[in-house]
């Protein structure tokens, strides 16, 4: 964001718990002519295709913008340590005599050696802004031009399932995510283990049956040619979608209260990739689960603290996400990646670093066919901020899940031009 | 059917259905006129005085204080279409706290909309693009003559103005060299505390002159040293400003869009009433697609409105400072005043209707800390929330409960409360 509103000292994700009437959905799809019939826009959903049912992408946003040269780290250029003289990892993991991971991701790196993860580096977008919203929205949306209101994996929902299956998305957190906002498609989102229930006041009697006797508002046979129709169809899928929850997540353990200050936790991000992992191993798996949990990557200060436990946190989640489908026999059903809306910017600001550009993300599972894609931004030839030219176009690091893992044509999703990298076996 | 079009009428023309004013009207016509008197006093402010320093300036939490007067003026204001308009105007001019932080800044701009909600679109947009949250929103403190920021000169156009694919890149980067210079003095934040030094008090905005850029820009064929008023002058010259905002205002009532001829025709009404909004309204009000029964329950209604709606139903029920149980219920649906989700405004229509949403309108019933004296005849508890002739399928659905709390539970989440 401008200089003028950087999330400062406070963190974005304390800053979003704290307060009790903000809401936790940032900036999405900017361009959205808010008015526009709706028959011009319903025209323009893709048709795709019935995708690959049965397979799950797991997407985990990493918010605030991850230092992903603190991540994958570039120990063997002595660039690195010249731009980071007190932030420099000490002591990385290394993966090829060239990279290493932070040595909090020792988990992440024993799968990195059996061939299970790949690492993208250098994904970016053109033109990059240094803001919050305006680079979330491009992630979000895959269009840094910004010419739609919905996201990459809405229009993927939009294209595949539509309307036909309200947990075709899932988003865990506390509101909806941007990224799968579709035109002709729902998603929903599940706070915890929970699932779809309401918090009705403590007044209301049994509250624990109010959505069943809700659901009866819905006939047999719903038409959908007026409004209330469709809000009755609506009604029929959210009492689908609250009961196969119900069913698919008994007995998932409650999960942990955040912190007094509101950021993640470790407990709260292994418990979320666990509830993922058991949305994956239910008998109609969700197409695409997306887990915004955690949100707390602005290191702008105490980086050499916050980020270790950080990366921490991610190595702990996807190790939990992993051993549970493990464990359900559902490890090759889902693949894992990594989002987030920048990396941070090579050279200190003092105590941590400000917002920067392109970074490396992890694609993880047993279909993936592990090792290193794209190209290390120079460190010698950064931008005017001082910030790392990208290398790899966001768009082909879309493209490549939803053609080699979610098995659709990605041009009409992150339009035409942007060739998926081949990170499947 | 009368008390059922007044409620449709009053449900388009303000927000909530002010069940005791359905009471008294008998007729749409006089539901419409009572629902564009404006002679009634506008509310009093809130006392939200400026910080003093940054650190308390950030304090968001103290949103809650604006958020509870909003909905309080929402619930009890008895100019109407006031309401209406100032909700309509701050999702046109999206500014989220978000990103802005100041909740004295947001407040400040929900006083500048309420000054010309009913007024002169011209002179709104004038005075929200100099507005400062909008200035840190949109990014235009950081937009000087040596390092441009575009994103306020694009959404300006694209949003606020003209509409998408009537402008280029280079008028973009016209009117954003046309807006560049305009600062905000925040008392104590590091970079920008020279603003002072320029003689624009505490949290105001004002002119930087050696950060504008004073040169000749062209900007959609028209060529000038233009400054931020001259360019936005010229974008409500474009001919489609006026039907495009005219449009939207229809579509806000009406529920549905005007087809090409209605939005030229509103455009020129904008156009020759000098900006006016309140003309077109009353033009809109009186095209029969207003109240024709196609009209009726086509629009889906917000979280805002079926709040509001609850409020005024049982405001006995509603104890001091009523937003922080109704605000964590907002959140949870996304649907939060002064955080609309990004900049093109709040979601709409059967974006509202996925299925999180639909649950968690349950949870606006936390607005009452305890249950309202729910009315024992299941249609006058319907009427107390403006619904008449609801299906026979929800009034037994609603019939069935016996605990007077659960039948209002219900009829809340009920497909026609959830349309308007």
């Amino acid at each position: 964001m401008g200089k003028g509103v950087s999330a400062g000292p406070v963190s974005r994700r304390r800053f979003l718990a704290g307060i009790g009437a903000v809401a936790s959905v940032a900036v999405a799809g900017r361009a959205l002519d808010v008015w526009a019939p709706a028959r011009a826009t319903a025209a323009a959903a893709p048709k795709l295709g019935p995708g690959a049912p049965g397979r799950t992408l797991v997407v985990v946003e990493l918010g605030g913008g991850n230092d992903g040269l603190n991540t994958v780290v570039p120990y063997a250029d002595p660039l690195y340590a010249r731009l980071r003289p007190t932030l420099a990892v000490a002591d990385p993991v290394d993966l090829d005599g060239a990279i290493g991971l932070d040595p909090r991701l020792g988990k992440l790196a024993a799968r990195y050696r059996a061939g299970q993860v790949a690492i993208v580096e250098g994904i970016g977008y053109p033109d990059p802004d240094l803001s919050h919203f305006a680079s979330m929205a491009v992630w979000w949306s895959a269009d840094p031009e910004q010419r739609g209101s919905t996201g990459w994996l809405g229009r993927y929902l939009d294209g595949t399932v539509g309307f036909g299956d309200p947990l075709a998305g899932v988003v865990i957190g506390t509101g909806p995510s941007p990224a799968l906002l579709g035109e002709r498609s729902f998603s929903t989102t599940i706070a915890d283990g929970g699932g779809l229930q309401p918090r009705p006041p403590a007044w209301i009697d049994r509250p624990g049956d109010l959505v069943a006797a809700w659901s009866r508002f819905a006939p047999a046979r719903v038409s959908t040619r007026t409004l209330t129709g469709q809000v009755e169809r609506a009604i029929r899928l959210t009492d689908d979608a609250r009961a196969r929850l119900d069913r698919d997540l008994a007995g998932a353990a409650t999960p942990p209260a955040p912190a007094a200050d509101g950021r993640a936790t470790a407990e709260a991000v292994v418990s979320d990739l666990t509830l993922a992992a058991r949305l994956v191993a239910s008998p109609d798996p969700p197409r695409v689960v997306y887990v915004s949990t955690f949100g707390d990557f602005d290191t702008h200060q105490g980086e050499a603290q916050r980020h270790p436990a950080l990366v921490a946190q991610l190595d702990a989640a996807v190790d939990a996400f992993f051993t549970t489908l493990e464990s359900s026999g559902a490890a090759d059903r889902a693949v894992l990646m990594t989002t987030s809306e920048f990396g941070r910017r090579p050279a200190e600001n003092g105590s941590g670093t400000d917002h920067g550009t392109a970074a490396a993300h992890f694609v993880v599972g047993s279909s993936v066919k592990g090792g290193r894609y794209g190209e290390p931004p120079s460190l010698s030839a950064l931008d005017p901020n001082g910030n790392p030219t990208m290398t790899v176009d966001l768009r082909s690091y879309f493209a490549a899940v939803l053609e080699g893992w979610l098995g659709v044509d990605p041009e009409p999703v992150v339009g035409r031009g942007f060739a998926p990298i081949p990170l499947f076996r | 059917m009368s008390k059922r079009d007044v409620a449709h009428v009053l449900r388009r023309l303000s927000i909530g259905v002010h069940p005791r004013l359905v009471a008294t009207l008998d007729s749409a016509d006089a539901a419409v006129a009572r629902a564009l008197d404006l002679s009634a006093p506008a509310p009093a402010p809130l006392d939200f005085p400026a910080p003093t320093d940054f650190a308390s300036a950030r304090e968001i939490r103290r949103i809650v204080e604006p958020v509870t007067w909003w909905l309080e003026q929402m619930r009890s204001n008895p100019r109407l279409i006031e309401e209406r308009l100032v909700w309509f105007w701050h999702d046109h001019f999206a500014t989220s706290l978000q990103k802005v932080r100041v909740p004295y800044l947001m407040y400040q701009q929900q006083l500048t909309i309420r000054k010309h909600a009913t007024g002169s679109f011209a002179e709104l947009l004038h005075a929200i693009a100099k507005d400062p949250a909008m200035l840190l929103f949109l990014d235009g403190v950081t937009n000087s003559a040596r390092k441009r920021n575009e994103n306020f000169g694009r959404e300006v156009m694209e949003l606020f103005t003209v509409g998408r694919g009537r402008y280029t890149q280079d008028d973009v980067v016209a009117a954003s060299r046309a807006f560049t210079g305009w600062v905000v003095d925040i008392p104590g934040r590091p970079g920008l505390e020279r603003a002072a030094a320029f003689g624009i008090p505490p949290w105001q905005s004002g002119l930087v002159p050696r950060r504008h850029d004073a040169g000749v820009k062209t900007l959609l064929g028209r060529t000038g040293a233009f400054d931020l008023d001259g360019a936005l002058d010229v974008l409500l010259d474009h001919p489609a400003t006026a039907p495009r905002i005219a449009a939207k205002l229809y579509t806000e009532l009406v529920g549905s869009a005007p087809d090409e001829r209605t939005a030229a025709r509103l455009g020129t009404t904008l156009r020759d009433h000098d900006w006016q909004v309140m003309p077109v309204v009353e033009t809109i009000v009186h095209d029969p697609a207003f109240t024709s029964p196609a009209a009726r329950g086509a629009r889906v209604r917000t979280p805002v409105e079926k709040l509001v709606g609850l409020m005024q139903a049982f405001p006995e029920s509603l104890p001091p400072g009523t937003a922080a149980a109704a605000g964590r219920a907002l959140r949870t649906i996304g649907y939060v005043p002064f955080v609309p989700p990004n900049v093109g405004g709040y979601p709409k229509g059967t974006r509202l209707l996925g299925p999180h949403q639909l649950v968690h309108a349950f949870d606006l019933l936390s607005v009452f800390p305890t249950a309202p004296n729910v009315p024992r005849r299941v249609d006058d508890l319907f009427a107390a929330l403006g619904l008449y002739g609801v299906s026979d399928r929800t009034h037994a659905v609603v019939s069935a409960e016996r605990d007077p709390g659960r039948r209002l539970a219900l009829a809340v989440a009920s497909p026609e409360y959830s349309v308007g």
